[in-house]
């Protein structure tokens, strides 16, 4: 009997991942984990998962591989939280796209900007950004181009669609940014969205990335 | 047990409860696979067709039709009441499939040879994949939600979880088959609904980059 309640004992505190006896729901939803073969397990992380035997084994048996998340969940904002998390992903897919599409841009100077109503997320996404840029072979310049008092306040009140034409156009026709410079513009357009969107501005001309 | 994986408890910030998809034209395919049944599938697209309409869209579904095999009739009579494709600007195509499962047999021998003092434990990882284009085709967003139903068999199990509910964890703790399936639906509507939210957004940017888009530049 006690054999069987000992039994019972080491199934329901084994180490899992999963809520339970020792781990409440909130704490399981605080890391991200992957089921992989346990093949591809031991593949992976040869000496802290066994491998198959060769014949084959009799139970079938799953890896779960865990990774804590790096911020406790309420800490920062949600939207932030989302947009951080994905971060290198998304600046890297959005500098390769700005690069492929317009290969012809390659020797200028491109510069990063971003648009995010978090001034430590935004110097989060443009540092992201322009590190991308720089993997894929661009030179990127740290200057910001700025924009006068004046034309901010018009810009803004602008619907998104016009505004980022109209700020690269007083860009240009204001110096701020030179003929043999790029903006590669990151932003977020709607407060309910976790994904940023990117748009190019060289000679004064707008154009959507994606 | 639920425990999501991946992509099931990311960071939600669209609220179901407004009306976010208000004027877009969806469709929603709900397909067949390891896990859904075209029953099983006709059923997530009435509530999935829910979901979208109280967010304002114009919602077309499309479940066992898309994928009736011979002799099955189900899927043939839902295929006859579907007329030709309504106009849409984004379509939503789910699939459902297992991942991978985990039994021990000596498990379920020794549960059964205690009377299930020894619980029995069969785990299933599943996968929702989400994709979402636009009317001519172009991907706007792929997803993979990943989670994992863990069942553990045997009176003991059943005690002892009976125990914790009742005395050690606070209601929104409780361990139980209706809190699973609601958990489970919960997230999988938030996180569908972020996801095509968030391709709505690019559809949107995409055509304001179109050639004939007011100040396109190209």
């Amino acid at each position: 009997m006690i054999a069987y309640i000992a039994l019972a004992m080491v199934i329901l505190l084994r180490p899992d991942p999963a809520p339970g006896l020792l781990r409440s729901k909130a704490d399981a939803r605080q890391i991200d984990c992957t089921a992989i073969s346990e093949a591809a397990g031991s593949q992976q992380y040869p000496g802290r998962i066994k491998p198959e035997p060769p014949r084959g084994d009799f139970i079938d048996k799953r890896a779960v591989i865990c990774r804590e998340r790096l911020m406790r969940a309420g800490l920062r904002d949600t939207r932030d939280e989302a947009v951080l998390s994905t971060l290198r992903t998304q600046t890297a897919e959005l500098a390769a796209a700005a690069v492929a599409q317009r290969p012809d841009l390659g020797a200028r100077s491109w510069l990063v900007e971003a648009y995010y109503p978090s001034v430590q997320v935004s110097g989060k996404i443009r540092f992201s950004t322009a590190d991308a840029l720089v993997s894929q072979g661009v030179p990127v310049s740290d200057r910001t181009p700025v924009l006068a008092a004046g034309d901010i306040d018009v810009i803004t009140r602008m619907a998104p669609q016009q505004a980022y034409p109209a700020a690269c156009a007083r860009y240009a026709a204001t110096g701020s940014l030179g003929e043999d410079d790029v903006l590669l513009a990151v932003m977020v357009r709607d407060p309910r969205e976790t994904i940023l969107h990117a748009g190019l501005c060289e000679g004064g001309r707008w154009s959507w990335l994606r | 047990m639920y425990q999501p994986l991946s992509g099931l408890h990311d960071p939600i910030v669209v609220d179901i409860q407004q009306p976010n998809f208000t004027d877009v034209r969806l469709t929603i395919r709900c397909e067949r696979g390891d896990l859904l049944s075209a029953q099983e599938a006709s059923v997530l697209c009435d509530r999935l067709d829910a979901l979208f309409t109280n967010q304002g869209a114009q919602v077309t579904t499309l479940s066992a039709s898309s994928l009736a095999l011979p002799g099955d009739d189900f899927g043939a009579q839902q295929a006859q009441a579907v007329d030709a494709p309504a106009p849409t600007d984004l379509t939503i195509t789910i699939t459902s499939r297992e991942v991978g499962t985990s039994d021990n047999p000596f498990l379920w021998t020794a549960s059964a040879a205690t009377f299930t003092l020894v619980p029995a434990v069969t785990e299933t990882t599943f996968a929702q994949d989400v994709t979402v284009r636009d009317d001519s085709g172009f991907l706007l967003a792929r997803d993979s939600l990943q989670g994992r139903i863990i069942r553990r068999f045997g009176a003991g199990v059943w005690a002892t979880n009976a125990v914790m509910n009742r005395l050690f964890r606070e209601d929104d703790e409780d361990i139980t088959e209706e809190a699973i399936k609601a958990e489970l639906s919960a997230d999988m509507y938030q996180q569908l609904s972020q996801i095509v939210f968030n391709a709505k957004m690019r559809w949107v940017v995409l055509q304001d980059a179109s050639p004939t888009a007011p100040g396109a530049a190209w």
